[in-house]
């Protein structure tokens, strides 16, 4: 199993998670506030800075980065075309900002320090009787833990096409690709029951 | 250990997955053999409510499989035949606290805990590896530590020794064979559980043999052999 967590040491590693998140929660904001293009394009410039100082190299980052970088270009593509080309650089900026500084708090942060951050906050939604606290910090916890297993997946997938010689096509390989993340999905959840991590009450059978 | 099957059975999809059966589980360390799709795995897995029985009832140490999963799952850990499935969050630290914190133990009751599994197994040097680093020899010794941290009376190991290759089929092997606790294991590895104190063979969902170790791997060569 594979991690989005890179070790380190840098400013944004030795900052509380709890922190981590709620600066992330004003960026998103603050960029959807706003449309002035010079604010946007610094905030860029900022989000592309803080990403490289975390030192993951750029081989590393395009391949994290990529298949957002994609769905961020065909957004913009298509804002541009049905609505403006102002529209087209808002949304390309705004989601590009965004991507770059979640893809930093996700970089130094584990995945456990993710879920205590948000145990913590859903703490009161707890004591209202809404939730279980620690089924949310749970479930944020697994998808940020799923994302690299999915492209893990995906690149043995690929592999195993090639290896039989066969062309890569998004309909050989999206069903697969399902079936295995449902399956692992499943078994992750028989893991978490047996290990009594989320308690739950069955019914017996009839 | 008390572990209880009374005409406990489970069917999927209308078909009966382990015949029902009644049963009393006493001995420290049993071993479950059979045949693949013999019901091995479903009966293991009954008996720490991850299958709930569709006839019958489960009892460990008195407490209803399924009126108390939770309680249940406090004492008995089960540990899957693939570690990978087992480890839930990518570093081994994080993993073995997880199951602490959902106890809402505090942070340096829940810190002492995981260097005393780590260890109880000498792999303190793991703690900050990524799952995927690790051998399988270390992998199972992590699942391991992942259930035990949180202090289970009974160990459900589904084939613990895999896929291993020798050194780490040894590592494995010395390790269970220092546990206080009881264990069941599920395993072809007739090796692994010729001196346990009990072993059952299944057969096509039937409990077919029931006895020591060399009386039932005797039984078990003749079926294999059919």
């Amino acid at each position: 199993m594979n991690s989005l967590y890179v070790e380190g040491d840098s400013f944004l590693h030795r900052l509380p998670p709890g922190l981590k998140l709620l600066l992330l929660l004003a960026v998103s904001l603050a960029l959807f506030l706003t449309r002035s293009p010079l604010f946007l394009g610094g905030a860029a410039a900022a989000g592309v800075l803080l990403y490289a100082s975390l030192g993951i190299g750029w081989r590393q980052s395009w391949i994290r980065l990529r298949p957002i970088l994609l769905t961020i270009a065909i957004v913009a593509l298509a804002t541009l075309l049905l609505e403006s080309v102002e529209d087209g650089m808002v949304a390309l900026l705004r989601l590009t900002t965004l991507m770059l500084v979640a893809a930093a708090v996700t970089a130094t942060t584990p995945v456990g320090a993710f879920i205590d951050a948000v145990t913590r906050a859903a703490l009161p939604l707890e004591k209202l009787g809404l939730v279980r606290a620690s089924d949310i910090g749970l479930a944020v916890g697994l998808v940020i833990r799923f994302v690299p297993e999915v492209i893990s997946r995906y690149q043995a997938l690929r592999t195993a096409h090639q290896a039989r010689g066969l062309k890569v096509r998004p309909t050989t390989m999206i069903v697969p690709l399902i079936i295995q993340t449902l399956k692992s999905a499943d078994e992750i959840a028989a893991a978490i029951d047996a290990r009594g991590i989320r308690g739950q009450k069955r019914q017996r059978k009839s | 250990m008390d572990i209880r099957f009374e005409q406990a059975g489970a069917r999927f999809a209308g078909r009966l997955a382990v015949e029902p059966l009644t049963i009393s589980l006493t001995e420290r360390r049993i071993g479950i053999i059979g045949l693949n799709g013999s019901g091995k795995t479903t009966f293991a897995r009954m008996i720490n409510g991850l299958v709930t029985p569709s006839m019958g009832r489960v009892t460990v140490n008195g407490v209803d499989t399924v009126d108390d999963a939770e309680a249940v799952r406090s004492q008995v850990g089960f540990i899957f035949q693939n570690p990978q499935n087992q480890i839930i969050l990518p570093i081994l630290r994080e993993d073995i606290a997880l199951g602490l914190k959902s106890r809402r133990l505090p942070a340096a009751a829940v810190e002492a805990a995981v260097q005393g599994i780590l260890g109880r197994f000498d792999i303190g040097h793991l703690a900050g590896r990524r799952a995927h680093e690790l051998s399988g020899g270390e992998l199972q010794l992590a699942a391991l530590a992942s259930v035990l941290v949180t202090e289970p009376r009974i160990v459900i190991l589904d084939e613990p020794t895999n896929q291993l290759d020798l050194k780490n089929r040894a590592l494995v092997e010395a390790t269970l064979n220092g546990l206080d606790e009881s264990v069941l294991v599920i395993s072809h590895d007739l090796a692994l559980i010729a001196d346990f104190d009990r072993v059952l063979l299944f057969h096509e969902g039937r409990l077919l043999t029931d006895g020591l170790p060399s009386e039932v791997i005797a039984r078990y060569r003749e079926v294999a052999t059919l």
